[in-house]
């Protein structure tokens, strides 16, 4: 019987089986069970209601030039596959309550190790030919920060973030300081060649030959920076971005991703939002914040504010890009100036939708 | 209508532990940089020449935390971060951590204008900083006998604090030229026995620095995470576009509410296209300094 009340409250409200073990296992009261299975019962009853908080999460794998010529059917699905795997990865975790700060460092740590996309393994390379990578997670609770760049050995650098927000003063570390700080915290580094793979050295062997040419349109791009935003059940808000930003890049240049408020930003009052594209112009726009601003100040809906920034504020500047967003409401926003971009979202209403194109 | 108006940090500034000669020294360092920066306006410059001229008339003064006089890391290095905003095309440039570089705000110009990028870190922005042509100085240059028993008075448990220096802090400055053209600029050494590869708010751009036609300018000092984490910079402009604050009310809701709110403190200068300046503070002092073409000539502490 008991048993079976704690298999009983798993399946239907999956939080309650850690206070329920923990219960059993302190003085395995029939009675305290019993009471907790009438109260799962009452839980379960007001989770099937109208107002139980939704949960959602939605990725991003880089915006951009993405020619459907090029794209063969192979590579499309398993470029699918690798959103879906970590879309999927992300919303377990809030499907068993876990935190958004949880979901979203997960999500982001699953695009980080498949090489396909431009974070962590698989990153672009640098002039030098190395990959250095920006990495920041922001929780909309506080809201608290941590971001790290330019950094050369560390595996997850959105694991790297995480540390800093969490075990450090700090909000932003560079460099060697950042692996300083992370050997502290007994992260294990790897080699700077752990995160090349073939098609990056082929990808910059082709652009510092066009270098030398006269100005060519843009070669067709794959996937790019990493990104995810989601909400919780208690509400909260976070986002996270990793990348290894522009293919030839200039040895220190970083991008808009580690930037609080550029590329990544989240805030329980307003919105948590990751973007990708042209960093500068994410930069210069204070992308991630201004779109939180509107829904907070202007009390724009969120696709409206994303819309506004994405198509009007940033376009004008000659920027391109895109932004995935979550709101307080568990509203998600996806859109993109650019050719398309790699996204998924899913969401406790049964949304689940992976898409490349507009 | 033009004007100026720069900070050299902001913090627990007692009176008592200011002597006279020394406040003189500070009000004359901010006078040389305010003059330096309004004369540029006066000559009908646009104001990003003048908020770098200010700005580097205070990292060459030893008193201040930027460029020469800066804090110094753990490891007893200077690392310095700069940044500089345009608020005409909203282009910006900015540097973080370098440890050679003289003047890093004019490094953090010409990666605004000679780049394709906004920021630069580390050796890569040193390696930028050698293909333009400037010359690098030993990171000894930056060093003073008196940020040296800083951080060693740090290192001893007794904290000057890098968040309440009992010293001037980051440097800045904003301005509105006489086309109406916005323009800031920030320059620091960051907290004293900082770990090496920390940055602060001042080169991120919206957090200690932003600037934006027609609606404002902002360069921030104080605890460098709470304004990154605020978005503080571009949150006082966001506050002016969107909800109509004041340029008054939005930098004191800032400070006082959000920053307050998270247990930070500092101060920030912001300038209106009306030339209308605000300095404001939550700390004790804030080492400032401001001039318009409507006679306005004021130093403070």
């Amino acid at each position: 019987m008991i048993a079976a009340a704690t298999e009983f409250m798993k399946l239907s409200v999956p939080w309650i089986g850690d206070r329920t073990a923990a219960a059993q296992s302190s003085t395995a009261s029939l009675w305290r069970v019993l009471a907790a299975c009438v109260l799962t019962l009452s839980w379960a009853a007001l989770a099937r209601g109208a107002d139980v908080k939704p949960v959602a999460i939605a990725i991003h794998g880089g915006a951009g030039v993405i020619d459907r010529v090029h794209m063969t059917p192979e590579r499309e699905a398993s470029y699918r596959a690798g959103l879906a795997a970590a879309l999927d990865a992300g919303y377990a975790v809030l499907e068993r309550g876990g935190s958004s700060l949880d979901a979203v460092v997960t999500a982001v740590r699953v695009m980080e190790d498949d090489p396909q996309f431009n974070a962590g393994r698989g990153a672009v390379l640098t002039h030098q030919g190395v990959a250095e990578l920006d990495a920041a997670v922001m929780d909309g609770e506080g809201p608290r920060a941590g971001a790290v760049a330019s950094v050369r050995h560390v595996k997850n650098p959105i694991e790297l973030a995480r540390l800093v927000m969490e075990r450090s003063p700090h909000v932003l570390l560079v460099g060697d300081g950042a692996e300083e700080f992370a050997l502290e915290q007994r992260v294990v580094l790897v080699p700077n060649s752990y995160f090349r793979t073939e098609r990056r050295v082929r990808e910059l062997e082709q652009t510092l030959r066009e270098e030398q040419e006269p100005r060519k349109p843009a070669a067709p791009a794959g996937p790019g920076t990493v990104g995810a935003v989601a909400i919780d059940r208690t509400g909260n808000l976070a986002a996270a971005t990793s990348t290894g930003g522009l293919t030839n890049k200039q040895h220190g240049r970083v991008g808009d991703s580690p930037l609080i408020g550029a590329g990544t930003y989240a805030n329980n009052e307003s919105c948590a939002v990751s973007g990708t594209g042209q960093g500068e112009f994410f930069i210069r726009s204070v992308v991630a914040y201004d779109i939180c601003a509107l829904v907070q100040y202007k009390h724009l809906p969120l696709a409206a504010a994303v819309h506004e920034v994405i198509h009007n504020k940033l376009q004008r500047l000659g920027g391109e890009g895109g932004v995935i967003a979550v709101d307080g409401a568990g509203h998600i926003a996806m859109d993109f100036n650019s050719g398309g971009m790699f996204r998924a979202v899913r969401d406790s209403r049964g949304r689940r939708e992976v898409a490349i194109y507009r | 209508m033009y004007a100026i108006a720069i900070h050299g940090g902001a913090g627990a500034v007692p009176r008592h532990a200011l002597s006279s000669a020394r406040e003189q020294q500070y009000r004359a360092g901010l006078e040389t940089a305010l003059d330096a920066g309004y004369a540029v306006l006066e000559h009908g410059g646009p104001s990003l020449d003048a908020v770098s001229a200010a700005v580097r008339v205070l990292e060459d003064d030893p008193l201040f935390n930027a460029g020469r006089g800066a804090a110094l890391t753990r490891d007893g290095a200077a690392e310095l971060d700069a940044a500089i905003m345009d608020g005409k095309q909203q282009r910006a440039g900015a540097v973080a951590s370098v440890r050679h570089v003289k003047n890093p705000i004019e490094l953090a110009r010409r990666v605004m204008e000679k780049s394709r990028h906004v920021l630069l870190v580390g050796a890569g922005a040193e390696e930028f900083a050698l293909e333009e042509g400037i010359v690098l100085v030993p990171n000894g240059y930056f060093r003073t006998p008196e940020r040296q028993r800083q951080l060693e008075s740090e290192q001893r448990g007794r904290p000057v604090s890098d968040l309440f220096p009992a010293s001037p802090g980051t440097v800045g400055a904003v301005a509105v030229d006489q086309e109406g053209n916005l323009a800031a600029a920030t320059s620091t050494g960051g907290m004293t026995n900082k770990r090496q590869g920390r940055v602060g708010d001042s080169p991120i751009i919206g957090a200690g620095t932003y600037a934006k036609n027609g609606v404002c300018a902002v360069s921030a000092t104080g605890h460098g995470e709470y304004f990154i984490r605020s978005v503080a910079a571009y949150h006082i402009c966001a506050s002016v576009e969107y909800r109509g604050l004041t340029l008054e009310q939005a930098a004191r809701e800032m400070l006082h509410v959000i920053i307050g709110g998270l247990g930070g403190s500092g101060g920030v200068i912001a300038v209106d296209k009306q030339g209308h300046i605000v300095m404001e503070f939550s700390t004790e002092g804030m080492l400032r300094g401001a001039r318009d073409s409507l006679g306005r000539h004021e130093v403070a502490i």
